[in-house]
């Protein structure tokens, strides 16, 4: 924003600096209201949009004409596309955007599944509010956050992106999607259905995929892919 | 935490510098609920120690003359050591506090800060807190993110690799020349340099050396 110039031509008021923008994504209305009032209640940052899910929040994110935004995606977001769908989608498609992952005492899985498809770094809602804000303001300066519960370690954080990294490599990308649907516990029959494939193929995959991973049942590879937030066992939110 | 019946905390120390192990040695000289139980000077014999003398809070200094404290670290924590780990460091970099706090520290202080408070740190510790100086602490967030990056890019090239260019890769950074890589997996030059080019092109690189190099830094192979 440039400063006014008197009529007569004289030196203009020094540039105003830009408002930190920022998107909200999140399932709850209430909770995007409430973020929304939160932010702009602060002079320094604007809401530019929001979104209820993952196809609006790129359909918003895409309309704004910022190089660089704040996008704060909860992680809560279900459906055929995620939370961790969008984090990666916006990361493709967005470089210069920060991304913020937002849980709800996330636990250390969720957490490092969110860094590893490509948030800046993650907020949780059980903070206070001045430290949410301030976590907004420091992410937009390019500086990593992770404000949450003290109770979850780095440690863990870093142990739960190792072990993503290590099924990504190991496993393809169509032995991940299986394994994710393992998760949820469901017979190798209803997973046939959703897969769209044949129970057969289905217990191939697994087998190879035990194989893989190094473990005798689907109990152990489950809880491999558990603490690398392959799948999210309870929720994150 | 502390002894039961005194309510005391019982600290030992690992530290490689006389004034180290001083600072924490008068800081429980001065304090009635902090009690100094071992001491030791150098790495060697050190987790032995501290493991059978079962302090409630062990305040290891990164920078040992004899190596890196994070060894002793590592080895206390894989000796089933329950209590409280406290380290010390020179170092402020991101990727050492990180390794720090992944192998187990609970707690760790920049000696450059001359370790003003340590007997407040401890308490802290004792009571179950994670203190970690804040310049620290944002070091170690900040190589985390790049950790997390890495990570995703490595997987991302990974994936990018069919199982034959996998193969390839890894007989290329043993130094195996096209024909024995050939007569390895069964297949023809020909092949092998099909392979090969693909792994190039997909690793945007143009030789041998860079596709290694590459690979390593990425992670795909170990050149251990």
């Amino acid at each position: 924003m440039a400063g006014k110039r008197s009529a007569i031509g004289a030196v203009e008021a020094p540039p105003v600096r830009r408002r930190i923008g920022v998107v909200v994504v999140d399932a709850l209305p209430v909770v995007r209201a409430g973020l929304t009032l939160l932010i702009d209640g602060r002079p320094e940052m604007e809401v530019l949009g929001e979104a209820g899910s993952p196809d609006e929040a790129l359909d918003a994110t895409a309309k704004l004409r910022r190089s660089q935004v704040v996008v704060i995606v909860g992680l809560g977001l279900t459906g055929e596309h995620d939370s961790f769908w969008l984090i990666r989608n916006l990361r493709e498609r967005f470089p210069t955007h920060t991304i913020l992952g937002c849980g709800a005492n996330a636990d250390a899985g969720v957490i490092s599944r969110a860094l590893f498809v490509g948030a800046d770094g993650y907020i949780d809602k059980n903070v206070d509010p001045v430290e949410f804000l301030q976590a907004i303001r420091r992410s937009s300066e390019k500086e990593m956050v992770l404000t949450g519960p003290a109770g979850v370690g780095v440690a863990r954080i870093v142990d739960g992106i190792e072990q993503r990294r290590e099924l990504d490599v190991r496993l393809t990308e169509r032995e991940r999607q299986v394994l994710a649907v393992a998760a949820e516990g469901l017979t190798a029959r209803q997973m046939a259905i959703r897969l769209g494939v044949k129970e057969r193929t289905v217990t191939t995959h697994l087998a190879r995929i035990y194989g893989k991973l190094g473990v005798g049942n689907r109990l152990s590879a489950i809880r491999l892919a558990a603490r690398s937030g392959l799948v999210s066992v309870g929720g994150s939110e | 935490m502390g002894d039961s019946l005194t309510g005391v905390i019982r600290v030992s120390v690992l530290g490689g510098h006389p004034i180290v192990r001083g600072v924490v040695g008068l800081a429980c000289r001065e304090a009635p609920d902090l009690e100094l139980v071992s001491e030791s000077d150098r790495m060697d014999g050190a987790v032995d120690a501290i493991v059978s003398t079962n302090p409630d809070i062990a305040v290891l200094d990164l920078d040992m003359p004899d190596g890196n404290g994070i060894w002793s670290l590592r080895e206390l924590r894989r000796a089933g050591f329950p209590g409280r780990v406290l380290v010390l460091t020179d170092r402020t970099d991101g990727a050492s506090v990180l390794e720090a706090l992944r192998h187990g520290a609970d707690g760790c202080l920049a000696k450059a800060e001359g370790l003003r408070g340590i007997a407040a740190a401890l308490r802290r510790l004792a009571a179950g807190e994670r203190l970690v100086d804040p310049a620290l602490e944002r070091a170690a967030t900040t190589q985390l993110g790049r950790f997390a990056t890495l990570a995703r890019e490595s997987s991302e090239a990974a994936a990018a690799l069919t199982d034959r260019e996998r193969q390839v890769l890894a007989l290329l950074a043993d130094g195996n020349t096209m024909r024995q890589m050939g007569r390895r997996l069964g297949i023809s030059p020909r092949t092998v340099e099909r392979h090969v080019a693909g792994l190039y092109r997909k690793l945007e690189v143009h030789s041998r050396v860079q596709a290694v190099t590459r690979a390593a830094a990425l992670d795909l192979i170990d050149l251990r």
